[in-house]
């Protein structure tokens, strides 16, 4: 299925613009976030790469595999409400939630791992960045999956069809940011070293 | 000129750049050429997702400036960040 689109003048933001700012303020926290890990990790060369060695690289790659079908399910949810399909659209929307309870069932299988080993935010610089950095996330994918809970619950009331969807739009614009920061926070903590 | 563009592909470009980060991770010892790489693959994947998931292709400047802007300064600054560390 191709998506055809006209270079003319400027569209609008997909979805609400408030939760464009809203999108916005998390990405220059998150940005921030990953710069200071950036920097402190150049400071601390042998005890990131040391405990770097100790991640689950292969859930942190499962979870981005996850959180990128997830966000290509939403696409697709987004696409089926503009041809006026409800059904197609919560279908995929159910889709894209299957895919973030997911990612939140692999994180809690990282994490109950690392707490059963007796790690925490206060055993070494690494795990506390580890730990807020990544924990910090998984507020944002609960949050993300409790709009897209909404938009599902509204869709199946009948509030959406082609010609008002801008709630589906705005719901999928907050799970695409989610994944966005994910594609560059599993590099940054799990692979570079 | 009208643009298309497959939705279906995106997804299977971005999980394969993702199993190449990977595998990048597991075969070298790390390093400035893969730290590059991986730095790259993530880039490209967050273009995707700007451009053709969020559907920022064709909004107005301001919008693309703010998140292409965030996403070369992060990624930037991640690199000189790991660069300087050496």
């Amino acid at each position: 299925m191709s998506v055809q689109l006209s270079e003319t003048e400027p569209k609008l933001l997909p979805g609400d613009l408030a939760i464009w700012f809203f999108i916005f303020m998390e990405l220059l926290v998150f940005g921030i976030f990953f710069i200071v890990y950036a920097v402190m990790r150049s400071q601390n060369i042998e005890l990131f790469n040391e405990y770097q060695l100790t991640l689950n690289r292969e859930l942190g790659m499962a979870n981005t595999l996850l959180l990128i079908s997830s966000s290509y399910f939403v696409v697709r949810a987004v696409h089926a409400i503009r041809g006026d399909d409800v059904n197609r659209c919560v279908y995929w929307l159910y889709a894209g939630l299957a895919g973030g309870t997911g990612f939140l069932i692999l994180k809690a299988v990282e994490y109950s791992d690392k707490f059963s080993a007796g790690i925490g935010l206060g055993t070494n610089t690494f795990y506390m960045f580890y730990l807020s950095l990544t924990m910090f996330h998984f507020l944002h994918v609960v949050l993300g999956m409790l709009i897209l809970l909404a938009v599902v619950i509204k869709a199946k009331r009948g509030a959406y069809s082609a010609d008002n969807h801008t709630g589906v739009e705005t719901g999928a614009s907050y799970w695409h940011m989610v994944d966005l920061v994910w594609i560059i926070l599993f590099p940054l903590v799990y692979i570079i070293r | 000129m009208k643009i298309t563009y497959n939705i279906h592909l995106i997804w299977v470009v971005m999980m394969l750049l993702t199993l190449c980060s990977y595998f990048v991770g597991e075969v070298g010892s790390g390093g400035v050429v893969s730290v590059m790489i991986l730095l790259l693959a993530a880039a490209i994947k967050a273009v995707l997702i700007i451009r053709d998931f969020m559907e920022l292709r064709g909004v107005s400047f301001l919008w693309r400036a703010i998140m292409y802007g965030w996403l070369s300064v992060v990624c930037l600054s991640i690199g000189i960040a790991y660069l300087v560390s050496l």
